[in-house]
Parts: C-alpha cells; sequence; structure tokens
C-alpha cells in the first residue's frame, strides 16, 4: 500500500521547513531510518528519514519550496503490505470515465483519497481501527482511508500517527533527524534556486509545478527552478512542465544572460574587468526568514526600551587572567562570557521578574524558577541562540566548555532544535565584533536580554583624573510590558556590580 | 450519616446488577479494580429475571407447541397438551442457571457482592439499605459509581399493577395458569410478544393500542406480516383505543377503552396486562445528594464515555436512555468500567441492533433506507423475500424478507431490516457489516452456507448490486 508521509512538526512553533534537498526519486528503495529529504526549518538542516522500507512512489514537493507542517511530502510504497489495496489505491489516481463522471458531483465519496464523511459525520473503520486510533490519540475523522471506497485501515491510523505524532510526542519522534542534521546549507548545493534569478525572459514562479521525473532531472542540469518555467499544459488543474518548456526556458536564459552581459560590459566594467551585476536577489528563506520573522513579532508584540550603561572591570580582567592559565591546563578556553553569565544568574534571582515570560492567552506572566541562559552567536547563516542550561548549577569550567562546545555547534549548523529552546534568559555579544552600544531585541517570549559591547581599553575619569580602565558596555532591553525601566536600571547595576568585583561571585 | 457509622471503601461502585451493571463488575474485576456491586433483588436485572430470558424461554415453549399442533402440512398430527407449571418451572430453571452464572462470575472476578438498595450520601459515598426492616444499612465510600438501575413497568392511571387482575409484563410472566382471556394494553414490542405467547397457549388475546399502529418505531412493512400473523391466531388487535378503565364482573374483569371520538368499547377479559413501556429507576437513589438531576423522562445524561456531568459518577443501561435494551446496557457497562480504570475505551457503535421475539421475528440494525437519506446517504436497497429461499420452505415460515440499505456510491452497508423466520440471529450478519465498515460487495463476496436462511442476506447484498441469482433484480 502506499504511505504518505507528512512534513513534521519539529518543534515549538515551527510551522513550516524549506525542502533543501531531495536524497531519493521516485522508484528508489528505501529502507527505514535512511534519510531521503534535507529540510531546513528553523534555524537547522535536519535530516528526514523515511518512516517505512519500501520505494519512493512520489515527490510531491520541490527543492526550495517551503512546506507547511502536516503536508504530504513524499509517498512511500510499501513491500509486503497488501498488493490488493495498493491496486485499489493506484485505480483510483486514475479516474475511469465513470469515476470522473461521479467526481465531478459534490458529493464524491469512495475514491480511495479521503476519508468517507457524511453530513452525519460518519467514518468508515472497523471496531479495532477505531481503538487503535482513541489509543493514539488520532481523530479517526481527519484520517485518510486508503482501504476499499476509502475504508480507514489500521496501517492508515498508524500512518496517521507518525505523520502527526511529532507535535504531540515532540522531541522523542525527531531526535532521529535532528541527530543527523550536520550539513550546512550552502553544502546541498544545487536547489537553491538562485542561478536562474537573471532573467530577461518572463519567469513563472508558481507554488508548484507538475512535471515528469525526468524533465525534473533536465531542469536541474539546467540550474533551472521547475516553477519559473513557463508550462504550456495542465494536468489536474495544476500546470505541468515538458522538456520542450524546460528546455527553451533553458535557451531563453542564456540568450538573456549574454545580452545582459553585453549591456554590462558596454556600460563599463567592474575593476575587475568581470561585468558587476547592479542588484542581486537572493531569496528570504529558512534562516534568514525565521530570524526575520521572530525578530520581527519581538519587536512588535514586547515594547522594548534599552537601558545602557559602562562596567568598569578590571577586577574581571584581572580574575580572567589569573584563571585562564588553570583553565588551559585543563583543557578549557576561559572567556569572560561565563563570569558574566554567573552574574546575571546571581541578579535574575533578585529579579525574578527579569527571568520571566509573559503568557498572552493566560494573561500570566510566567516566573521561571529555573536558570538557562541563551547566548547569541552569529554565525555564516545568520544569528543562532544556543541556550546553556541551569546555569546556576554549573562551574565557570564547565559553563565556559559549555559555551564554547555550543557555538562551535551553532556555526557549524550541527546544532539540535532541543539545544535552542527552553532559554529563560539572553546574552547577544555584538562587542565580540566591535562596537560599544546597541538596542538588543528581546529573544521573545522572553522578557529581557543583555547586549554586552567591546570590552575594551576606555578613559574614565576618577577623582578628576583621566585615566585608561577596561572597560564593557552593557545594552540591555526589557518588554516594558512585564518590567520598568527602573527595574532595568537596578537590574543593570546589580549585574555591573558583580562585574566590577567578580569575587562577590564566591558568594553564589 | 448515622453516628458512628464507619464507611467501607471501594474503587467502584456499581447500583444495580442487571446487564449493565454485571457487566461493568465484571470488566473492572478483571482491569484489578476494586469493586462493589449492589443489588437489591436479583442478579441479572429485569433481562434475565423478568424480562428477556424468562419471555424467550416461554415464547420458544410454547413455539414449540403451536407448531406441534399445526404440523398437518408436514405430516405430523400432534395435539400438544400444556402442562403450565411444568413449563414455567423449565422457564425458572434458565433463569436460575443464568442468574446463578452471573453471580458466580461476578465472585470470580473479585466483585464484593453487596445486597440491598442504595441511595447517595455526599458526593462519595452511599448508604445501602439490606432487605427489610431490622435488616441493618451499611455505607460504602467510593471513587467511582456506575448507575444501573434499569427500569420498571410504566403504570397507567387507574391501572395499578396487582399482580392478580391487573398485570405488569413481570406478573404475566410468572402467571402460574393460563388465563382465558386477557386484554393488552399497548402493541408495542413487549405487547405483541406476550399476545403471541398467550395466543399459542389458548388465551383469548385482545390488544388494545392508543395509538393507530402496532409496534409503533418500526416500519409498516415490517410490522405488517407480524400483525398479519398474531390476526392468524386469533389475536384481536384494536387500534386507536386508549384504555380508560376497568372494572371487576364476578367472573372476571371488564376493560373499557375511549377512542379520540369518545366512542367507548368494553371488553370482558379475566386478566389485564399493561405494556405500555418502561421507565427508568433514578427516584430511589437520592441523586440529589450528589447533585445530578434527570431529565424530564427519568434518564441521566451520559458522554461517549457513559460518564454523567459528574467526572466520578457513570449511567449504564436503561437509566442511561433509549433506546432500553439489555446488549446496549452491556456495552455502556464495558466502557464504563474501562474509562474508570484508564483505558481508551468510548461509545463509538456505527449502530445498535434490536430484535423483537414476535411471530415472525423483526430484527434492525443501523439505518433504514429513510434515515440513510436524511444522513445525506444516497441509499441502494437489496431485498430477499424468504418465500424465495429454500431453507425457509423447509422452516414452513416463508413470511417477511431481508433488506440490506447500502451507500450507492461507496456500497457501504448501512443497515438492515429483516421480518421472518430467525431474523433475531440474522441481523447480526448485517451488524457486523455495519461496523466493519463492509460493502455489499464484501457480503455478495462471502460464501454463504447452503441451505439456511442466512443466504438470504447474501441475496439481498447481491439484489443491491443487481446481480442477484435467485430473485429479480431491482
Amino acid at each position: 500500500m502506499v504511505r504518505e508521509f507528512k512534513l513534521p512538526d519539529v518543534g515549538e512553533g515551527v510551522a513550516e521547513g524549506e525542502i533543501v534537498q531531495w536524497l531519493v526519486e521516485p522508484g528508489d528503495e528505501v529502507s527505514e531510518d535512511q534519510p531521503v529529504a534535507e529540510v531546513e526549518t528553523d534555524k537547522a538542516v535536519v535530516e528526514v528519514p523515511s518512516p517505512v522500507n519500501g520505494s519512493v512512489k512520489e515527490i510531491r514537493a520541490e527543492e526550495g519550496e517551503v512546506v507547511p507542517v502536516g503536508e504530504v511530502i513524499i509517498t512511500f510504497a510499501v513491500e509486503g503490505e497488501d498488493e490488493d489495496e495498493e491496486q485499489e489505491t493506484a485505480e483510483s489516481e486514475e479516474p475511469t470515465e465513470s469515476q470522473e463522471q461521479v467526481s465531478e458531483e459534490p458529493a464524491d465519496i469512495g475514491d480511495g483519497s479521503e476519508p468517507i464523511e457524511t453530513s452525519a459525520g460518519r467514518v468508515f473503520a472497523p471496531p479495532n481501527v477505531r481503538r487503535l486510533a482513541r489509543e493514539l490519540g488520532v481523530d479517526i475523522s481527519s484520517v485518510s482511508g486508503s482501504g476499499p471506497s476509502g475504508r480507514v485501515t489500521e496501517g492508515d491510523v498508524r500512518a496517521a500517527d507518525e505523520g502527526s505524532g511529532e507535535r504531540s510526542k515532540g522531541p522523542k519522534q525527531f531526535d532521529a533527524g535532528l541527530q543527523s542534521a550536520t550539513r550546512k546549507a550552502g553544502e546541498s548545493g544545487e536547489g537553491d534556486g538562485s542561478t536562474d534569478d537573471t532573467g530577461a525572459v518572463e519567469s513563472a514562479d508558481r507554488d508548484r509545478t507538475l512535471a515528469a521525473p525526468a524533465t525534473r532531472t533536465l531542469a536541474e542540469e539546467e540550474g533551472l527552478d521547475l516553477n519559473r518555467v513557463p508550462a504550456t499544459e495542465e494536468r489536474d488543474g495544476e500546470a505541468f512542465v515538458t522538456p520542450e518548456a524546460v528546455k527553451e526556458y533553458a535557451q531563453a536564459q542564456r540568450e538573456a544572460k549574454a545580452a545582459d552581459a553585453q549591456a554590462v560590459s558596454e556600460a563599463g566594467t567592474g575593476a575587475d574587468g568581470e561585468p558587476a551585476e547592479r542588484e542581486e536577489r537572493v531569496p528570504y528563506r529558512g534562516i534568514r526568514r525565521t530570524i526575520g520573522t521572530q525578530m520581527a513579532t519581538s519587536k512588535f508584540t514586547a515594547p522594548h526600551v534599552s537601558h545602557h550603561d559602562t562596567a568598569e572591570v578590571e577586577g574581571l580582567v584581572e580574575a580572567r587572567a589569573e584563571l585562564k592559565a588553570r583553565a588551559e591546563e585543563r583543557g578549557v578556553r576561559l572567556t569572560y562570557m561565563p563570569f558574566i553569565m554567573k552574574a546575571i544568574v546571581a541578579v535574575l534571582k533578585e529579579f525574578p521578574e527579569m527571568n520571566a515570560s509573559l503568557d498572552e492567552e493566560s494573561e500570566e506572566i510566567v516566573v521561571k524558577n529555573y536558570y538557562n541562559v541563551g547566548i547569541a552567536v552569529a554565525t555564516d547563516a545568520g544569528l543562532m541562540v544556543p541556550v546553556v542550561k541551569k546555569v546556576d548549577e554549573k562551574g565557570l569550567l564547565q559553563l565556559a566548555s559549555e559555551v564554547n562546545d555550543l557555538a562551535k555547534k551553532a556555526r557549524e549548523r550541527s546544532i539540535t532544535r532541543e539545544e535552542m529552546q527552553g532559554g529563560t534568559f539572553t546574552i547577544t555579544n555584538f562587542g565580540a565584533i566591535g562596537g560599544e552600544y546597541a538596542t538588543p531585541i528581546i529573544n521573545h517570549p522572553e522578557v529581557a536580554i543583555l547586549g554586552l559591547g567591546e570590552l575594551a581599553e576606555r578613559p574614565i575619569a576618577e577623582d578628576g583624573e583621566v585615566k585608561a580602565a577596561h572597560t564593557l558596555p552593557l545594552s540591555l532591553s526589557i518588554d516594558h510590558r512585564v518590567v520598568d525601566g527602573a527595574d532595568a536600571a537596578a537590574f543593570a547595576n546589580r549585574v555591573m556590580e558583580y562585574l566590577e568585583n567578580p569575587t562577590l561571585l564566591l558568594l553564589e | 450519616m448515622v453516628v458512628g457509622d464507619i464507611a467501607t471503601g471501594t474503587d467502584v461502585l456499581i447500583i444495580g446488577a442487571g446487564p449493565g451493571g454485571y457487566v461493568a463488575a465484571i470488566r473492572a474485576g478483571q482491569l484489578d479494580l476494586d469493586v462493589t456491586l449492589v443489588e437489591k433483588d436479583a442478579y441479572g436485572g429485569t433481562c434475565l429475571n423478568h424480562g428477556c430470558i424468562p419471555s424467550k424461554a416461554l415464547i420458544t415453549a410454547t413455539g414449540v407447541a403451536h407448531e406441534a399442533g399445526n404440523a398437518e402440512e408436514m405430516g405430523i398430527h400432534a395435539d400438544p397438551a400444556i402442562d403450565m407449571g411444568g413449563m414455567m418451572e423449565w422457564k425458572e430453571g434458565v433463569v436460575d442457571q443464568l442468574t446463578g452464572g452471573v453471580e458466580k462470575l461476578c465472585k470470580a472476578n473479585g466483585v464484593n457482592l453487596v445486597e440491598g438498595t442504595a441511595e447517595f450520601d455526599g458526593e462519595n459515598r452511599v448508604r445501602v439499605a439490606h432487605g427489610g426492616e431490622g435488616q441493618g444499612s451499611e455505607s460504602i465510600e467510593f471513587e467511582h459509581a456506575i448507575v444501573a438501575t434499569g427500569s420498571r413497568p410504566i403504570e397507567i392511571p387507574g391501572f395499578e399493577f396487582d399482580g392478580e387482575r391487573i398485570l405488569s409484563s413481570r406478573d404475566a410472566l410468572a402467571l402460574k395458569s393460563v388465563p382465558d382471556s386477557l386484554v393488552i394494553v399497548g402493541a408495542g414490542y413487549i405487547g405483541m410478544e406476550l399476545a403471541g405467547v398467550f395466543a399459542k397457549l389458548g388465551t383469548d388475546v385482545t390488544v388494545v393500542e392508543m395509538l393507530e399502529e402496532a409496534l409503533t418505531g418500526f416500519a409498516d412493512d415490517l410490522a405488517k406480516p407480524v400483525v398479519d400473523t398474531m390476526e392468524d391466531l386469533g389475536v384481536e388487535i384494536r387500534l386507536g383505543e386508549a384504555a380508560s378503565g376497568w372494572e371487576e364482573t364476578g367472573e372476571g374483569i371488564a376493560v373499557t377503552t375511549e377512542t379520540d371520538g369518545g366512542e367507548e368499547t368494553s371488553y370482558d377479559c379475566e386478566k389485564a396486562l399493561v405494556a405500555v413501556g418502561r421507565a427508568p429507576v433514578t427516584d430511589t437513589l437520592d441523586l440529589e445528594a450528589i447533585g445530578l438531576e434527570p431529565d424530564g423522562d427519568g434518564f441521566l445524561a451520559t458522554d461517549d464515555r457513559a460518564r454523567t456531568k459528574l467526572e466520578h459518577v457513570f449511567a449504564v443501561g436503561d437509566v442511561a436512555g433509549e433506546p432500553m435494551l439489555a446488549h446496549k446496557g452491556m456495552k455502556e457497562g464495558q466502557v464504563a468500567a474501562e474509562v474508570i480504570a484508564g483505558e481508551p475505551s468510548a461509545l463509538d457503535y456505527q449502530a445498535v441492533p434490536a430484535a423483537v421475539f414476535t411471530e415472525p421475528e423483526i430484527g434492525t440494525v443501523g439505518l433504514s433506507p429513510e434515515e440513510a437519506e436524511d444522513d445525506g446517504f444516497s441509499p441502494v436497497v437489496g431485498q430477499m423475500p424468504f418465500r424465495a429461499s429454500g431453507r425457509a420452505l423447509t422452516t414452513g415460515h416463508t413470511e417477511g424478507f431481508v433488506r440490506i440499505v447500502a451507500d450507492e456510491e461507496s456500497g457501504f452497508v448501512l443497515g438492515g431490516q429483516i421480518v421472518g423466520p430467525e431474523a433475531s440471529e440474522l441481523i447480526a450478519e448485517i451488524g457486523l457489516a455495519v461496523e466493519l465498515g463492509a460493502t455489499l460487495e464484501d457480503v455478495a463476496a462471502t460464501i454463504h452456507t447452503h441451505p439456511t436462511l442466512s443466504e438470504a442476506v447474501h441475496e439481498a447484498a447481491e439484489n443491491a448490486l443487481g446481480h442477484a441469482i435467485h430473485t429479480l433484480n431491482r
């Protein structure tokens, strides 16, 4: 029989993913857990494993396509399951004349693809299947039946459970996929759809395009996105692209590029003699878009107020210098970050409303009595925020090693979603690149974020004298719905106190 | 609460040991719950003691006598003599065997049996009064309660049951001698079943019915063969006449009826049997003590987990609403026990079958053609008359038919109606088809034993598909 595989929910709040690359083609034999696709989701590229042993029947999403969670992206023909059922499904996919007539009527039931449901809401399934659905928590009325006349079978319910199970079971189901997420999006080569963007020929730019596998291969070879190839035919109401159309479009693209190049060379060349394009369009997708969405949500949900201050951190510099060598002996590179994290957690305990989130739906402020600090890390792909858990229970060296480890994973894009979830407060260290102050955007739904400027020697005035001292600029943004400016200032003052006198941390 | 009273505790307290209650008790016991079952009368409830089982015993016994005495066509000449005492003894033996079995099964599954009448005494507590005066009482605290108190026959004004002249169905099933004449008030299924029993025993039976039809709730074409057979048996069926009163006549009684138009008729008879329906027993429980209120008809509203509006109180069987059928109560009892044990159980059956043990029998399950249409299906119907069934001919009972209802587009079997020999048994196959989501093709493609009555179900499915062999296709 045919098993449908829906794009699983990979975690909190993720509604869609981009198909980076298919690793299989229709007809390929696959085994259970074999990766079949790379999907870029919220801050991670994951390999989606096959749920079954069988063969690939149909690939339903294009590379580069953004697919909502829950949509069927691939179907498998499963070996050893009821061949009659497979026949049934196969037949129903190619309607006979009489079936076509039937299907024109609105009450088209029994086509084998949808649950049979009437105005009375009845679903046809035997009692054992109904019980199984209850056991698995599957709403049987939403299950597509693959049995005769669309009857819901045990397999359908199990498939529905696997497809949606990740939503309820969360990380457990998706662990396998996440653990294998080791590939950078940039390494995936083809399929990023960026090679044909300069075309002067009008492109189609559909969401979905039907084409034979050979046509898809041809388009790949030409470096074309099928969704941009003008279609001359329609199948089942959707655009269908032929090999001829691909060839024609590829030719037009080449000619257009040549024309562009000539125009540019006539107008003058760049410094290196190569034609310089005036503008370039890069798809706003994947991590970039996720970051954007997250930032916009935060900015426009939480009224931000930023508080700036500068800590004089000679004590911290000395303490770190003293401990750094000891840490290196133990194989740990000790940065300032663990000190800052410890200081923040000590102060968060004094200001619990800063270690909180706002549950807008239930109108409750959720104050967290655990301390998971997110550390924003700039990566090639964009900003990522790994979370160091239970900071209050860990020593400086352990924190140092965890921060280093997580930042490395983030840069390599091998970080898992779990390692980026569950934060209660975030630190963003823009100073590592340079600069003093910024307005950090809160990592929603947290209520505060602390930005660190560059720790550097700066002139300070002391007793009427100007002298050089190490200072650390601090930029604290708060969600003014939950935290007031006075509290933010008091919080920053206490943080500065710890940073100026790090020995206070010994009391923690 | 009695001062100094110490309550015993139980996980599940079940009130009533009828089909709903005892099934719940046994299932809960199987699921390792501590179960206490309170019964005031006899294990097995109305069904085993005063309803289904004794009536079917008598229907069978009188049927045997009637068949034997009317088999000249088969070359049998007999004049059966009925020993009413012997027949009742046999019936009671059947009942005793079954009720004893229920008690044994309950005990074997660890159910604590308590005799008495339970009344709620707080959210998690009942008071059980044992037997009569001076027998004492006890309190039981429960985590969960299942109300399974069943139903009792409805009395009509002026016709209070006395067990002598005015009989309930329960009284009628316990008669020690055959009345010469009997007026049955009510032409529902109980009245019609008992009309058949007494007619076959030689009683002069008159059925009076306030409504204009007998066996309301069943389609005309299902009711008609029954009415015809009753009349053939000599039963007089008077429709549109409401029983209005009765009086002693010296030799017996005279039952008076009245039509809508005010026309009065009087029927002399030895006894009158009132069978106008049953009402749930919810008035003995002091439901107020737990904040439950029955609806206007006395039923307790429940959800698809057999749960009342109280999280820890369930209701099953006749008290939980129509249809008042033992098998529905059994299913509800099972589900209630499983839900209490934390299992993912629910009342999600597609159809509840029903059977009437008249002559001929009626069996129904699922949707009629009209109901199917109302539910948004395009019904297709296949029918097989028993007169075309070889086996029916060899039993001498060829009245009636099998009808199967399916959805034309998908072929799914939606229901069936059977009137005829063994309809109560045959309906099970259609019920199974409905539950399984089987199609007409499935039924038609299943080889049925020849020669049997079940072939009629097969043939009806073939007929619906338009390739019946033994009948003309629709």
